[in-house]
């Protein structure tokens, strides 16, 4: 099962690890990754992930992490939209 | 220090310290933290020096756990740090606020494989709530400002503040920063009307009561509750205390060592209300047959804990003292579970704990009840991991959580002796004694030293049976009875090894000695060794072996002695 993720992050050096470590760890494989800089303190993660699990198990983790602003689930349709766009 | 003067950022750290009540920390010195030491000396700030950083950040665990504040230790750059991993592991699974302070090689050199030069950010990524690396002093005080918060907020945990030497003794002036106030979580009106549904209309509610009541401060809110509606309950190993002690209804733990009648309660229960609990695989044996015909109410301050394991019917992600005493106004007087009272407390009957072990054996669960019974109001047992530990959950009791230190997460052997040590420094009028066994003891027995240095009158009750008791179980159980690397028939004399410590102590072997040497050990002014040689042929039971049902319970299977 695809899931596609909105998230934004505080800019820290180490905060994709952070966001990474627990996709791998709660069991999800990344398939594709865009990250861009949003301004001076803030960074835009958008993250395609795979896995058997509902998409809520890695949601609600990445969510509690303290640089995590904003993590949004995106419907199937966004995801398909994404990847044809 | 008069305004605009500056100060080292090591002056700074323990002035934060200061700030935030801290009264004691718990470390080891070495070279990259060495002029935070500096700052420490002649300082408002006491510190307790282990033998070993794990012991200093257990005993900052036990601290924070016997005194609800956060605990605090600092170790040095690299295998200073390392060490600390393992007791922050078990902050985190325990949720224990937890602010642990390394020193880090200067910013200059950070990535050159210096001497004594590691990851630490790296490595705390997996087993801290968060963490920070501070390179650049402006940062480093509202950096632990936030440290103390995010450890206490929401649910509790590890923080890390790697700290290069630098920034240790970089000039700053110093300023407290702006505090964000957070508010508390608060439930939905519509979510409580639904969870008080819930409960009105079960004819069999059952309450699953965890560690997260007694971080909450939500006992009392929770007795209330109880008292109120008279619902049945059971606790995990991490909710032990947070019931009284002969409450109507209380069954004791639940799970893998749980009591029978707790886990066949909880197996016929129509509604099962999860308070600051996470349906962890000790406590469920078989998800999918766990309370299976139960309609599921979670209460959790951890919105990630809500369906992980187990979808709820109801769930409120809020604090539980908000969430208590709304839902007892809500359903006061509006249960109907008399008949399920009655058939509740059959099942305790029908499954209480049976003491009576005759023979010259010492029967170390009869032993402990009569401890807990032996015990003054302000006590506490810290354990360690293994068959003593669940012994001391089955059989003893506690008046509240913070009474009962147990590495229930991690399961983290050499757990009980640092962790009280820490109790005993965050209470010290209390009667503290770690439960220990053979194995577990050795694991961090150089915090002997600490007790000797410091006269801390902790109490040792060493239970012994030769063994790695809850390993050898297994193998007995379910590994043929190959009993690979589980002896220890040829352990220390543990009363002589402590008496190098300055640590009175005896040792007992027949049941007809186990009144007058509780007595001893607790009658002690200061540290007492009670060595309690029992034999291995008692194992922990009931049991639900893995992979099972908490439905199919073993029960004991002990050769008649």
């Amino acid at each position: 099962m695809m899931h596609a993720l909105e998230i934004t992050v505080q800019q820290r050096p180490e905060v994709l690890e952070r966001v990474l470590r627990v996709t791998r760890h709660r069991g999800f494989k990344v398939t594709q990754m865009q990250v861009r800089i949003n301004d001076d303190t803030s960074m835009a993660v958008d993250l395609w992930v795979e896995a058997e699990r509902a998409i809520e198990l890695l949601s609600t983790q990445l969510d509690k992490l303290i640089d995590v602003m904003h993590c949004k689930v995106l419907p199937a349709v966004s995801l398909d939209q994404a990847a044809n766009s | 220090m008069e305004a605009g003067q500056k100060m080292r950022g090591a002056d700074a750290v323990i002035k934060v310290l200061a700030a935030h009540g801290v009264t004691t920390v718990f470390g080891y010195p070495g070279g990259a933290i060495m002029p935070i030491y500096d700052a420490l000396y002649g300082g408002p700030v006491e510190h307790l020096l282990s033998r070993h950083e794990q012991g200093a950040a257990f005993a900052a665990v036990g601290y924070a756990r016997a005194s609800g504040k956060t605990g605090v230790c600092f170790a040095t750059s690299g295998p200073g740090a390392t060490n600390l991993i393992t007791s922050l592991a078990d902050a985190l699974l325990d949720s224990v606020p937890l602010v642990a302070i390394t020193g880090q090689v200067s910013t200059s050199v950070i990535g050159t494989d210096a001497f004594q030069e590691i990851d630490v950010l790296g490595m705390s990524l997996s087993c801290t709530k968060h963490s920070f690396m501070v390179t650049d002093i402006n940062e480093l005080i509202p950096t632990l400002y936030r440290a103390f918060e995010i450890a206490a907020e929401g649910r509790p945990g590890p923080v890390l503040v790697d700290i290069p030497k630098d920034i240790q003794l970089a000039a700053l002036e110093y300023k407290t920063p702006l505090q964000s106030v957070n508010d508390e979580l608060q439930p939905l009106v519509a979510d409580l009307d639904a969870a008080a549904e819930l409960i009105k209309h079960a004819k069999k509610p059952m309450l699953y009561v965890g560690g997260g009541v007694g971080m909450a401060g939500a006992v009392a809110h929770l007795r209330q509750f109880i008292d109120t509606t008279g619902i049945p309950s059971v606790a995990t190993l991490k909710g032990l205390g947070s019931i009284a002690h002969g409450t109507k209804g209380y069954l004791g733990m639940l799970g893998m060592h749980g009591g029978k009648g707790a886990n066949l309660a909880v197996q016929e229960c129509d509604l099962l209300m999860v308070v600051g609990a996470r349906f962890d695989d000790r406590v469920t044996g078989r998800l999918a047959s766990f309370a299976s015909n139960a309609k599921v109410l979670h209460l959790d301050i951890d919105a990630a804990e809500i369906g992980k394991l187990r979808q709820a019917d109801v769930a409120i992600a809020a604090e539980l003292s908000i969430v208590l005493p709304a839902l007892t106004a809500a359903v006061a007087g509006k249960l109907d579970i008399a008949q399920w009272q009655v058939d509740v407390e059959e099942l305790s009957r029908k499954h209480q704990w049976n003491y009576q072990h005759p023979g010259d054996l010492i029967y170390a669960p009869a032993m402990l009840r009569r401890l807990a019974n032996k015990l003054p109001e302000d006590s506490v047992v810290a354990c360690d991991v293994g068959q003593h530990q669940m012994w001391v959950a089955q059989h003893m009791w506690f008046r509240r959580p913070e009474d009962h230190l147990s590495s229930a997460g991690l399961g983290t052997m050499g757990f009980g002796l640092p962790a009280a040590i820490g109790a005993q420094v965050a209470r010290p009028d209390a009667t503290v004694v770690t439960v220990s066994g053979d194995g577990s003891f050795m694991m961090n027995v150089q915090e002997l030293t600490t007790i000797k240095r410091r006269k801390l009158p902790v109490k040792i009750l060493l239970i012994d049976n030769q063994k790695l008791g809850m390993v050898k179980q297994w193998q007995q159980l379910f590994f043929e009875e190959r009993y690979s690397e589980t002896d220890l028939s040829d352990n220390p004399n543990f009363v002589l090894m402590a008496s190098a410590f300055d640590i009175p102590g005896r040792t007992i072997t027949r049941a007809d000695q186990v009144e007058q040497g509780l007595d001893e050990m607790l009658n002690s002014s200061g540290p007492y060794m009670l060595h309690v040689s029992i034999d291995d042929i008692f194992n922990v039971w009931p049991l639900v072996p893995p992979g099972a049902s908490n439905s199919d319970m073993m029960d004991q299977m002990e050769k008649q002695t």
